[in-house]
Formats: structure tokens, C-alpha cells, sequence
């Protein structure tokens, strides 16, 4: 009883895995659901275990979240979009503009009435760090980012996105959601509404934040709107339980009377049940209660690291305290999509003050060589192993923000936010690598040849995944809503040629 | 009273306008004598009049498409008379001659020749022959600018069933004579006997006291009441029941929450700031307390859409128009993006439309609806209806209070206003070193480029210079500047909600706060001076109790949000505009113009179009709706559009608002309405599956006053409510698998709010404190980082964390767990239904969030408590709190040896097993389906 009150965070980490540990015993023993008990003597716990929790291996139950057929044969099983809250600079990351060094500290002219977010508009700037061309493709490639760097042919970079509002919290709905309004689906909600998941023991939309806290916008940007709430995303913790009340406070009870407990509610619940033939919704109850057992095991496995290797955790930089949380990050996203979590999201800025997201008002320099030391690593890392594993085939790697910055400079060193043009990449799902595609004007104030917007941007994505944006539907309010609204080109760099035939 | 935009506008066209006119009569007279006026190109000119005078939109009354409707004019008189052309209304307008000047047409204006020629014409007889007619551009199908033809509204698309006022048909006759009594029970067995289906048995009355107590109150029946209800047996003990739970307190509570989802309701405002509605809970309130008085449904309506412009105001009507205040809102530096206003009259008509009269008006923002006979003008009509509104505080105490209030805020304010200056000299020359040093940080800090600008003398600064010089050195780099918080009748309130929004992770500083350090005598003379002005602070009266409503005032001068400053705001549009937001006493409000088509994106663009004028839905017009009913009252300027469009929405010939309504009440008793898309009875709605018994009922609304509590009685006393809900036979079940008939009572899940509610009542801990501010139920420190933004006040669980789930905080930007994974609708649109999805997460948070568990452990003492230590006994009365009857012998068996086995398991023993024991069977009912079921 007195545990009740220490909160999950306080919880002592060696008891968790004890406990774990007896569930797994437990599981074992009873024997729940396990096809092939014969393999129980040649395989270790943690085998069994991942065996156990691996994609379709859960029980067959009536779940919004059951695997849906496709449109399209699709490109890619899932999605992991890397998000840099706060608005990354375009012109210090990726795109080489000469131009910017010609003018630098002249006004920017010939462009129309300068929007800015804060204060007044100052000269054009060039960036402050210096660039190379990298691989076979030659892609201009900033110094904050050598890891990324190398890897330039496997990835195809979209230079012309182009929102529509210079405010954080619109454009974070903007490139999340599809609509500028609060409260419409996210794309991971849409994603796993329109092909279910994989892995019925685990949720099929997980989002995992920066260690400091939530992007800016909060929990609308993984939010499912008016789909139904099996769709939202879940946050994974990097502290205590990875998913909210995914055990009780404190040591409460032993395997077996939560077995027990879970025994006794199914049976009086079938008592209850027989009662109303016809409704699903009942029985469907009880199996979800087996699914939040199962969870209860497959959640924290997947999120355990041990037993990766030294070489991979270095990999992916987690042997470095700058590198080490985004590393994690990424290497759960693999550990992730490799047991069938349809969408991944992995947040890098926290809202707690500007300075922890990407929001480089006061200082180009000071931010995004923090922030681009802390990611590029994790990032590369992520790629790399997606790819000797084979997984990068079936997932489709998004990186990408709110929106890019000016080409002008705020109070002398720092950018102010810019809607009109971004850079995002893309990896894996077969997309050709080393292309770069579309354009900004020459200082990139705003996209100019083969403008993106967030719609074609879903749309492609959808399309890779084998979904017909046009088709994902869902009736609300006295319509059919679309992620993509009314509109949404695919990109067909990235889509490469159309598919029509059926999966 | 405001010079407008198109004020200045009009001057200066008008300017031009004559200049040009002027420069054409310098012409050399015999020219203008000879030239005969073209009838044709006249009549060609006349067509862009007619697309906002003519058949399609007939501004000030009058049409110009044809020669009769040209010399009968509009409000104003004749519009032409022939052979006078200085004597022609039509003429002296486009000439700018006639006062008020009035850009007609508004934008473009017209070629000084165009003017010239349409004189001429009048002056020579103002023909129009057909054949002239036939040769310009047909005047009669005439487009509005910009291409715009609104559909046609057909008879077909009249004939739509909604669209018809509702018939009262009389109640057929069944052969059940059980089925005769209540005519909603013989329309519902009507259809049954139709379809050859079976009817559940009624209900005990166990299942029936615990079904109406969740469903009228949303708490559990307390045993003893379960009791009592079994053993009356009056023939009328059922509805004595009835009216016990409508007149109890609870009623509101429970029912109060279904309306919240209708209008949106969220204490906070959304987007980036999450800034807290700070009297979202007094509209709470009120809504709560008119269920629970049983307002009448119009008058309901009227008071959350005009409130303010009744002839007699009332704090609790005041206090309704908090309706607009509470949808998603930026609230931040909204002058400098003038979109926002657009998408707050969208989120308007949406909620306005599909709550209160089922339509989806907002379909129509971009286009003629597309299913339904909506136009985009009918849009942007009722977007002028609400376009006078600005948010406004509205006092709840009487004028002479207020005043009273100001007064001494004044009084107070001059006492400090010296004690502020004293500071601000002995400051100044530190504030001048500040300056100076800032320069010289300036110097140190930044790049040596930068570093030369600033020490280039000012002549000598290329462009490029200047325009870093002023980024670096005038601090223009402040995000928020909180000075320009609104300072009226509620600052203090605001200052102390701004505080607590700051309590636990806090919003950026911005810089401001810092205080000037001084040498030690000045620093003492200051803390002298502040010491004072803080004993003055203490003066301040408290805060005069505010609605967070609306007025009719200037929106482009409201100061909605953090950073907006009043007149102009930074990258807002200078409109020249001077004075304030709201009209004053004794002048003459004009609502602001609203643009056909125009979203706020490019006001230049906007402005190309014409002003729209409010008006009711064209497909509706039947209703007769006037524009606007002005308050009658001297004391109140406001335009009275609002309240001619709620009047229209609960006029007796609206053929939707009751039905809309009574099929609500149905749904929420039901589980699904008569027509399953409650927000939606167009095309795209679901047809109603009884519609005889929805329209009988929406009359009968009516005639019983509009008399929700009478709703209530009527079908919780029918048979069609009281039967079992666990009945099947199979030839039901193979022909209406979904029971869209009723052949049972339809089981149900409770809501999120419910589930809490009723766990609550088992545990017998619920707070029974009502109203007022809401209470922030208890989360993880981790969770609450997730949304750093707004308030959420750090709670454990305790008892001031266990009030009705009603008067929980609600948050845009952070969703309370348990209510986000058992469905909580979408806090940003009007709700149609709640949906009722099934997940392991919910699962999760029953068997494992601290709240159920601790609430599980206090049943278990509540039994306890009742029971002693006898196992049989212990589980009779955990069915008996939990499901309000006794066990099945096959269930007591099950349970007693579960009791057996956990206590063998615990980690404890003697009578703390037991106890242990005790706690885990409670969780189990708390999570079991029975629980959660209306059944």
C-alpha cells in the first residue's frame, strides 16, 4: 500500500527488472500462448522472450490495430521520421548558397515585404560554417554535420518544402498533421489507422521525445483527432516504465496474482458477455487485457539495450554523453521497426527553453553545433545498421522540421523562422539515394523550382507505404477527411514510377 | 463612429474619381455635346453594379438589372431619374458627389470615363432598349466578382426531409397495450412489428435504478437506495425515482459534461501558449446550472450566442457568451496575422451550425457546399453575423461597482504615479550607462563585421550597416513584450494568471525582470519608493468577478493576445485607425466590413471583393430571419446581429434546432441518436431510423416550453427505455444485428468522465465539492514536460483531486490520461458522438494508474467496513456497490476461491492478506465489463 504513492518515475530501476524477469518465468511456465514450448529448452529467456514478442506473434484477437491490406504493393513496412523541433536552418545544414557569401551583410532586396517573427529584419548572412561536397552524388554537405555527410548517396534531399506560417506551434501541426488547425490526426495516426501494425504487442505509433521534455506544440502533434483513439501515438519514456502505467506504482503485486487478477476478470467478464451475443465491443475488451499483459513483457524488451553489442551501441554513439540520448533514440526506433512498430517518431528539441530546440534566434553557431553534434551521430548510426540489417529496404527514414530559417540574419548572428523554404531528407524504401531535389532562390529565402508542400510530402509517404492518399479516408463531421486535404502530388523523384498494381 | 479603411479608401478614389471627372469636362465642350452615349457600353457598365444590385444580391434593396428596378431604386430612393443626371442617385455616387462618400463600385473603382459615359446616358434618358440589352452582357444571371456563381437552390434541394418543419404525426396503435401508454414506445414497436422482430422483457428493477442513476447522474446508485427502490412497490415508485435524479444536483453534473462536448469546451486556449480561458469554468458553471434549473432550450441557445444583447441581461447571460471564448485560440500576436480571425469565425460557424442545427455550414468556406444546398455566401453571411464580436470581460457586478472599482484603481494609480517617476529619474542615468554598455557588449560579443558597424558613424553606414546596427542595438529581438498585457477592470486578475502560468516550468523570461543595479544610496532611495508603491499594491481591491465573454466592438483595434500592442501592432495592417475597441455610450456602431471570399491571408486581396451583409442560410429563408435585432437598451451599443441569428436558430418555423436537439437527448440516453450523425442532417448525415417518433418528439419539445427535463421523464418512463438490455433472439439479431430498432436496451460503455465518476462512488471517496475552479487531477512530473506550455498545477492523489470529473482543468495541449485513452473527444471541434474504441492502453491505465488502484483499496474498506471479515459477505457487498445486486452462485464461488488464492499469494498474512485479498478482488470489479457498462 505504501508504495502507492511513489510515483513511477521514483521507481527503483533493479526491482523493474526483477520483476520483468519473474513476469517472463511466469509467462513461461503457464505457458500462455506460446506455439512452440518444445523450444523452450534450447533457447535462452531472452530469446524466448524476443521470440514471443516478435512481429504477428501475438494472439489473433479483434484489434483496431490488426494489419489492413494495402493499396499498393508498398515500398516500405514503416516509417521512422526524425523530427528537429524548433526549425532547422536550411542554409547551415544543407544547402550551399554562394550567393549568401557574395551579399553577405547587404539588405536582402527585391524579395517584398520581409516577414519576420521577432524584431527587425538585419542583412543577409552568410552561414558561418563551412561546406564540402560529399560522395558520388556530391552533395553540399555543412562541417556540424561529417557523419551525415557520408552517407549523402544513400540519402535524397528535398530542398523546396514550403509551409505556410512562421509561427512554431502552426507549422509543427503543418508538417505533423496536415492541417494548420489544432486537433486534425497526425500522419503516424493516419498511418497506422489506414495499415493497422505489425506487432500486436506493442503500440503501432510510438513517439519518443527528447530526454528534456516535449517538442513544441506538445501532444497534438502525435495526437489521432478525430480518429479513433487507438490510433494516437504513444510516448515511450526513457525513464521508468517506457509507456504510462505499464506496471503499477511500487511492487503491488507478484506474477502470479496479476495473472491471477487478469484470470478472474476474464472469466466474470465471459460470464457477463454470454448475456449480449453480437457485441464485439465486449469481447474485444478481454482481448485487449491480453494485449496489455503481453505489453507489459514486449514494451520494456524492446526497449532494453543490453543485449546490443559494444560496436553497435558505439555506432550509433551512445558511448558519448552529447550523442548518447539521441543514440538511444535511434536504436530503439531500429529495435522498433525491426519488431513491426508501424511509425516511429523520434523528437529532438524540448520546449523547455528555446536554447534545447533547434530555435536559433540568438546564435547560429552556439545552437546548431550543439544540436547537430547531439543528432548526428544517432542519425548516421541509425542509417548504417538499418542497412547492414537489411531493414532500410522495408522502412522509410524522414528527416525533417517545421520550417527552415532567413537567409537574413537576427540580431547580427542569429536566423529568425522561415516558412518559405526547408530542407528535409529521405532514406531507405528503395528511394534512390544522392538526389537532390527541387530548389531555392539563390540566398533561399523561399523554394523556387518544384515547390513541396506538406500534402506531397504525406502523400509521397503514404504512397511508399503502399496507401492511395485520395483513398485513406475517414467520415467526420459530414465528410470524407484525408491526411492530404484536397490536395498532394507525389514527389516522383522519390516515388520513382508509379505503381498501380495491386498489392 | 471609426473612419474605416474604406473610408480612406473611398476619399482617395473618390479624389481621382473627380480629378478625373474634372479633367473630362475640360475637354473641349463641343466634343462632349456631339458624343452620343452608347446605350450598349452604359448597360455594360451598369453590369458590374448589378453584381452587388442585382438579381443575385441585392444590397440597400436595390436592383439595377433591370430599368424598372433601376427607377423604382433601393432604401435610399430612385436610383436614376432620366434626363438629370446631377439629380441621380446612381450618378452622384459614382461620382463621389453624394455624402456620405461610398466607393460604389468598391474596388475598382470606375474609369472617369466610365463615370462620364453612365452621366451621359442618364442625361439623354436613361434608354434601354433590348436590343442594347441584348448586346452587353446579360444583366440577369449576373455573376458576383471574382466569377462567383452561387448554386442554385432548387425545389428538390428544399424537399430535403430536415429541411421540413417537423409533422406531428398522431402515435399509431399497437396490439401490446403496454406499448400504447407512452407514444414513444408505440412509434418504436410500430417499426418493430413491421420488421417482424422480437422485444426484450422489461428490466428488473435492480438493472433499472443502476441504469438510471449512471445515466441521469452518472454515479452509482448508492446500495441503500437500491434497497429502498426494490422493495416500493407503488405503481409510481419508478418515476418518483425519475424525478428524485432530475432534481438532483448531480443531473447538471452529469449532463451539464454532454453540452460541453458539443460547444468544445477546454479551460485552455491551445497553440503555443496554452494560455489558460481564466473564467472558462464560471460557462461551465452556468451550463450546469441550466440543466439543472431546466432552462428552457431556446432561451439556452440565445444566451450563448447573444446574452449580452438581450434587452435584459443577466450575469448568468452574460456569462453564456464564454461560448466564444473557449474554442482553440492563439492569443498570441494575433494583429499580425489577420488570418486568425478568419479561422475563429470558421471555428464559429462550425460549432454554431453543426451544435445547435446539425449543418455543416463550415463546408462551405472555400465553395458552395457540396452536397448540401449551402452557399459560400451563405458562409460568409453568417460569418458577417458574427463579425461585430471581440472578446470582451464582462463585468458580474453592477455599473456602479465597477465604477466604484475603477475609481479606486485610479485613485490608487495617481498615488503611485510619482513614487513610479521618482524611480524612473533615479534610474535614468543608469539606464543611459546600461545603453552604453550594452554598445560596449556589443563590441566584445559579437563578430568584428558587426563590431565595425556599430563603430561606423551613423552618415557613414552602408544600408546593410544600419539594418544590423538597429537589430543589434535596440533589443529588437523581444519575442513578448508583457507590458502590453490588457490593463481594464480585470489586470490585476490576469497578472495573477499570467503568475500561476508561470508556477511550474514557466515561460520565457524574456529578458524582462531585470532589475538595474544602483549604488547603494540610490538603491535605497529606490527600495524606499518600492516599498511604498508595494504598500499601495496592497490597497488594490480584489478583482471584480468577469465573465470571459464577448461584445460587439472593432476587432482590428481588440487587443486579443501577449504582444499585440493596441494601435497598430507590429506587421499588423495600419487601418488609421484611433480610439478603442468597443463603442462607446450613445454612438452608432457599424460592424466592420467582412469581404465576400476573404480569409485574412492578403487583406489587399480581400478587399477586391464586396462587403457581405449577415443573413440567414438562402435554403432556410422561410425562417424570415431579420439581420440584426439590436438590444433595446441606451446604456449598450452593439449591432444585434448575433442576436438575430440565435433567434433564427430557435424560431418556430427552423425546421431543425428541436429535432437536432431531442435527437441529442435520445443519443445520449441511447447511445446513438435517432439519426446517428447527431452533427449532421444533411446528405452526408445518417437518415433518422424512426422518423415519424423524431418528429413528435421535436414538437412536443417545444410545446413543453423546449423543456429538457421533460424529454428526459418522457423517454426514461417509456418501455422502449425500461427493457433488459441482455435479451437476444436470434431472428433479432439476424435482422437488426446493430438494434437500430430497440428491440433491447442498447448497452453502452460510459465515458471517460464516467468511469471515473462512478469508480469514485464505489470507493465511496467522492469530493463532493461543486463549481467554481476547476482541479488539476493528478499526473507524472514526466508527463507534464511533454507540454511545458500553460497551467497545470503538480497534484498527488487526494481528496481535492477527487471532484466530479466535470471540474477537472482541461487542457488543449495535455489531455489527462485516462480521459484521452477512453475516448475524450476532440477538444478543438464540436462533437458529434463519442466514439468508443477499445485498446490495451485503456486496459493499462485501469489495472495500473495509481488512481484506480488506491480507489480499489478504499472499496475493499468500504466492504470492509459493511462486511467485516466473512468472505460471502464481503463479496455480497461488493456486488452490491459495484452492480446493485447480488452475485450468481456460480460468480460467489469463483470469487470466494479467487479471495483464497490471493490471499495465499500475498506478501503478507494474518487479517492484512485477507485485507490484501479484499483489494485485488475490488480492482478486478473496477475493471471488470459490468463496471463499465450502462447496462
Amino acid at each position: 500500500m505504501n508504495n502507492l504513492n511513489n510515483s513511477n518515475d521514483d521507481l527503483n530501476e533493479r526491482n523493474r527488472k526483477e520483476k520483468y524477469i519473474s513476469r517472463r518465468k511466469f509467462w513461461m511456465e503457464a505457458g500462455m500462448g506460446i506455439g512452440g514450448l518444445a523450444l523452450i529448452d534450447l533457447l535462452s529467456q531472452d530469446q524466448l522472450l524476443a521470440a514471443e514478442c516478435a512481429p504477428n506473434s501475438g494472439a489473433k484477437v479483434d484489434s483496431p490495430l490488426a494489419p489492413k491490406p494495402t493499396h499498393y504493393r508498398p515500398r516500405a513496412k514503416s516509417v521512422i521520421s526524425l523530427f528537429m523541433s524548433g526549425g532547422v536552418s536550411h542554409l547551415d545544414t544543407f544547402q550551399y548558397k554562394p550567393a549568401l557569401e557574395k551579399y553577405d551583410r547587404m539588405p536582402m532586396e527585391g524579395k517584398g515585404d520581409i516577414k519576420v517573427r521577432q524584431g527587425y529584419p538585419g542583412p543577409l548572412m552568410k552561414s558561418p560554417f563551412s561546406f564540402k561536397q560529399y560522395g558520388q552524388s556530391g552533395a553540399w554537405v555543412s562541417e556540424i554535420f561529417p557523419n551525415i555527410a557520408t552517407l549523402v548517396d544513400d540519402l535524397a534531399f528535398i530542398h523546396s518544402c514550403q509551409g505556410t506560417s512562421n509561427d512554431h506551434v502552426i507549422s509543427h501541426y503543418e508538417w505533423n498533421t496536415g492541417s494548420i488547425q489544432m486537433g486534425f490526426p497526425s500522419v503516424g495516426s493516419w498511418v497506422t489507422y489506414g495499415l493497422g501494425s505489425e506487432n500486436q504487442n506493442l503500440p503501432g505509433f510510438v513517439v519518443v521525445l527528447d530526454q528534456k521534455g516535449g517538442p513544441y506544440a506538445g501532444p497534438p502533434n502525435w495526437q489521432n483527432g478525430f480518429l479513433p483513439a487507438a490510433y494516437q501515438g504513444t510516448v515511450f519514456r526513457s525513464k521508468g516504465d517506457p509507456i504510462l502505467d505499464l506496471s503499477s506504482p511500487g511492487n503491488y503485486m507478484s506474477p502470479q496474482q496479476e495473472r491471477a487478477r487478469l484470470d478472474q476478470m476474464s472469466l466474470l467478464n465471459q460470464n457477463f458477455d454470454e448475456k449480449y451475443p453480437g457485441m464485439s465491443e465486449l469481447s474485444a475488451r478481454i482481448s485487449s487485457y491480453e494485449l496489455a499483459y503481453r505489453m507489459q513483457a514486449c514494451a520494456p524488451e524492446a526497449v532494453d539495450i543490453t543485449s546490443e553489442s559494444d560496436e553497435t551501441k558505439q555506432l550509433y554513439g551512445i558511448n558519448d554523453p552529447v550523442t548518447a540520448p539521441y543514440g538511444r533514440q535511434c536504436l530503439l526506433a531500429r529495435r522498433l521497426v525491426e519488431r513491426g512498430v508501424r511509425f516511429v517518431q523520434l523528437m529532438s528539441g524540448a520546449y523547455v527553453s528555446i536554447e534545447d530546440t533547434w530555435d536559433a534566434h540568438a546564435n547560429i553557431v552556439a545552437n546548431h553545433t550543439l544540436h547537430a553534434r547531439e543528432v548526428d551521430k544517432p542519425i548516421a548510426g541509425l542509417i548504417t545498421d538499418l542497412k547492414r540489417r537489411g531493414l532500410l529496404d522495408d522502412t522509410a527514414v524522414l528527416w525533417h522540421s517545421e520550417f527552415g530559417r532567413m537567409p537574413i540574419s537576427q540580431r547580427g548572428v542569429g536566423r529568425d523562422h522561415n516558412p518559405g523554404a526547408m530542407t528535409v531528407f529521405m532514406a531507405g524504401a528503395g528511394i534512390q539515394g544522392g538526389q537532390q531535389i527541387g530548389t531555392s532562390d539563390e540566398v533561399g529565402y523561399r523554394a523556387e523550382e518544384q515547390k513541396i508542400s506538406n500534402h506531397d510530402l504525406h502523400a509521397t509517404l503514404l504512397h511508399l507505404l503502399g496507401v492511395d492518399h485520395k483513398r485513406l479516408t475517414y467520415y467526420f463531421n459530414g465528410r470524407n477527411m484525408r491526411l492530404t486535404d484536397v490536395s498532394g502530388e507525389l514527389i516522383p523523384q522519390i516515388v520513382g514510377k508509379i505503381q498501380s498494381a495491386k498489392a | 463612429m471609426f473612419p474605416s479603411t474604406q473610408l480612406r479608401k473611398t476619399f482617395i478614389s473618390a479624389v481621382v474619381a473627380i480629378a478625373g471627372v474634372a479633367a473630362f469636362l475640360l475637354w473641349p465642350t463641343g466634343l462632349q455635346a456631339q458624343k452620343a452615349a452608347s446605350e450598349k457600353d452604359a448597360l455594360a457598365v451598369l453590369q458590374r453594379c448589378a453584381q452587388c444590385h442585382g438579381p443575385a444580391l441585392q444590397m440597400s434593396k436595390l436592383n439595377l438589372s433591370t430599368r424598372e428596378g433601376m427607377l423604382k431604386g433601393g432604401e435610399k430612393g430612385p436610383a436614376v431619374i432620366p434626363g438629370n443626371a446631377e439629380a441621380s442617385l446612381l450618378y452622384r455616387r459614382v461620382a463621389g458627389l453624394q455624402n456620405p462618400i461610398m466607393p460604389m463600385p468598391p474596388v475598382p473603382a470606375l474609369k472617369a470615363e466610365e463615370v462620364a459615359l453612365l452621366k451621359d446616358w442618364i442625361d439623354q434618358g436613361a434608354k434601354w432598349t433590348p436590343e442594347a440589352v441584348k448586346a452587353a452582357p446579360d444583366l440577369t444571371t449576373s455573376a458576383y466578382p471574382g466569377g462567383y456563381t452561387p448554386r442554385n437552390i432548387t425545389k428538390e434541394d428544399r424537399s430535403w426531409w430536415a429541411f421540413q418543419k417537423p409533422v406531428r404525426a398522431a402515435a399509431p396503435r399497437v396490439a401490446d397495450a403496454r406499448w400504447n401508454r407512452n407514444p414513444i414506445d408505440a412509434f418504436v414497436r410500430d417499426l418493430q412489428v413491421k420488421k417482424g422482430l422480437e422485444v426484450a422483457p422489461p428490466a428488473d428493477k435492480r438493472t433499472l435504478i443502476r441504469r438510471a442513476y449512471l445515466d441521469l447522474i452518472g454515479l452509482l446508485p448508492p446500495p441503500e437506495a437500491v434497497d429502498a427502490f426494490v422493495k416500493d412497490n407503488a405503481p409510481d415508485a419508478y418515476d418518483k425515482l425519475v424525478d428524485k435524479l432530475l432534481a438532483s444536483p448531480s443531473y447538471g453534473e452529469r449532463w451539464g459534461r454532454n453540452w460541453l462536448d458539443v460547444v468544445r469546451y477546454a479551460d485552455s486556449s491551445g497553440f503555443e501558449f496554452d494560455l489558460s480561458v481564466d473564467n472558462a469554468w464560471r460557462y461551465r458553471d452556468y451550463v450546469i446550472k441550466a440543466f439543472n434549473e431546466d432552462k428552457p432550450y431556446d432561451q439556452f441557445v440565445i444566451e450563448q450566442l447573444a446574452g449580452d444583447e438581450l434587452d435584459h441581461p443577466t450575469n448568468d447571460s452574460l456569462t453564456g457568451t464564454t461560448y466564444y471564448r473557449i474554442g482553440p485560440r492563439v492569443r498570441f500576436r494575433e494583429k499580425n496575422y489577420p488570418s486568425y480571425r478568419y479561422d475563429y469565425m470558421d471555428d464559429m460557424v462550425r460549432t454554431t451550425f453543426q451544435g445547435f442545427m446539425g449543418l455543416s455550414v463550415n463546408c462551405a468556406r472555400c465553395h458552395d457546399h457540396k452536397f448540401d444546398p449551402i452557399t459560400r455566401l451563405d458562409y460568409y453571411k453568417s460569418v458577417a453575423a458574427f463579425w461585430g464580436y471581440v472578446d470582451y470581460d464582462q463585468p458580474l457586478v453592477p455599473k456602479e461597482k465597477v465604477d466604484e472599482y475603477q475609481k479606486a484603481l485610479k485613485a490608487l494609480e495617481k498615488e503611485m504615479t510619482p513614487l513610479r517617476q521618482d524611480i524612473a529619474r533615479i534610474e535614468k542615468p543608469y539606464q543611459e550607462k546600461r545603453r552604453e554598455q550594452q554598445v560596449q557588449d556589443a563590441l566584445k560579443k559579437y563578430p568584428p563585421d558587426i563590431q565595425q558597424a556599430i563603430k561606423t558613424l551613423e552618415a557613414q553606414r552602408t544600408p546593410g550597416q544600419k539594418l544590423l546596427v538597429a537589430q543589434v542595438l535596440t533589443g529588437g529581438g523581444d519575442d513578448v513584450d508583457p507590458d502590453n498585457l490588457i490593463v481594464d477592470a480585470t489586470a490585476s486578475a490576469k497578472a495573477k494568471a499570467a503568475a500561476k502560468a508561470n508556477q511550474v516550468f514557466g515561460v520565457n523570461d524574456y529578458g524582462n525582470g531585470k532589475k538595474l543595479k544602483l549604488n547603494e544610496a540610490d538603491e535605497k532611495k529606490r527600495g524606499e519608493l518600492l516599498a511604498k508603491i508595494k504598500q499601495i499594491e496592497e490597497r488594490l481591491p480584489a478583482p471584480l468577478p468577469v465573465a470571459d465573454g464577448v461584445r460587439d466592438g472593432d476587432y482590428r483595434l481588440s487587443p486579443d493576445g501577449l504582444g499585440d500592442s493596441h494601435i497598430p501592432g507590429t506587421g499588423r495592417p495600419d487601418y488609421g485607425l484611433k480610439c478603442c475597441f468597443v463603442p462607446a455610450v450613445g454612438t452608432k456602431f457599424e460592424v466592420p466590413p467582412v469581404y465576400f471570399a476573404a480569409k485574412g491571408e492578403d487583406i489587399k486581396f480581400d478587399e477586391t471583393t464586396f462587403p457581405v451583409q449577415p443573413g440567414f442560410l438562402t435554403v432556410l429563408d422561410s425562417v424570415n430571419a431579420p439581420e440584426t435585432h439590436a438590444p433595446n437598451r441606451p446604456d449598450y451599443v452593439s449591432s444585434g446581429r448575433r442576436r438575430a441569428l440565435a433567434e433564427a436558430i430557435v424560431s418556430k418555423d427552423n425546421p431543425l434546432t428541436a429535432r437536432v436537439m431531442v435527437n441529442r437527448i435520445w443519443g445520449w440516453h441511447f447511445g446513438t441518436g435517432i439519426v446517428a450523425t447527431p452533427g449532421n442532417f444533411g446528405k452526408m448525415g445518417v437518415l433518422p431510423s424512426h422518423p415519424e417518433l423524431l418528429d413528435w418528439l421535436a414538437t412536443e419539445f417545444v410545446q413543453q416550453g423546449w423543456s429538457i427535463k421533460k424529454m428526459h421523464k418522457l423517454i426514461m418512463t417509456s418501455e422502449t427505455y425500461k427493457m433488459e438490455s441482455g435479451f437476444s433472439r436470434e431472428v433479432d439479431l439476424k435482422d437488426d444485428p446493430t438494434n437500430v430498432y430497440l428491440w433491447r436496451f442498447p448497452a453502452h460503455r460510459l465515458e471517460a468522465e464516467i468511469i471515473r465518476d462512478a469508480t469514485l462512488s464505489a470507493s465511496g471517496q467522492l469530493n463532493p465539492q461543486a463549481g467554481g475552479e476547476p482541479f488539476f487531477p493528478a499526473i507524472p512530473l514526466s508527463l507534464r514536460a511533454d507540454q511545458p506550455r500553460g497551467v497545470w498545477e503538480v497534484t498527488k492523489e487526494e481528496p481535492s483531486t477527487w471532484r466530479r470529473s466535470v471540474y477537472a482543468y482541461i487542457k488543449r495541449g495535455l489531455k489527462y490520461p485516462m480521459f484521452e485513452v477512453f475516448d475524450e473527444p476532440d477538444l478543438n471541434v464540436t462533437c458529434e458522438r463519442r466514439a468508443t474504441s477499445t485498446v490495451p492502453t485503456q486496459a493499462l491505465t485501469l489495472l495500473n494508474n495509481e488512481f484506480t488502484l488506491l480507489q480499489a483499496n478504499y472499496l475493499a474498506d468500504r466492504v470492509w467496513k459493511a462486511a467485516g471479515a466473512d468472505p460471502q459477505k464481503q463479496v455480497k457487498e461488493m456486488y452490491r456497490i459495484a452492480f446493485s445486486r447480488e452475485p450468481a452462485e456460480s460468480e460467489m464461488r469463483a470469487n470466494l476461491s479467487f479471495l483464497d488464492k490471493q490471499k495465499a499469494a500475498a506478501s503478507v498474512s494474518g487479517e492484512a492478506a485477507v485485507h490484501s485479498a479484499l483489494g485485488d478482488l475490488a480492482h478486478v470489479v473496477l475493471n471488470l465489463n459490468e463496471f463499465v457498462y450502462v447496462k
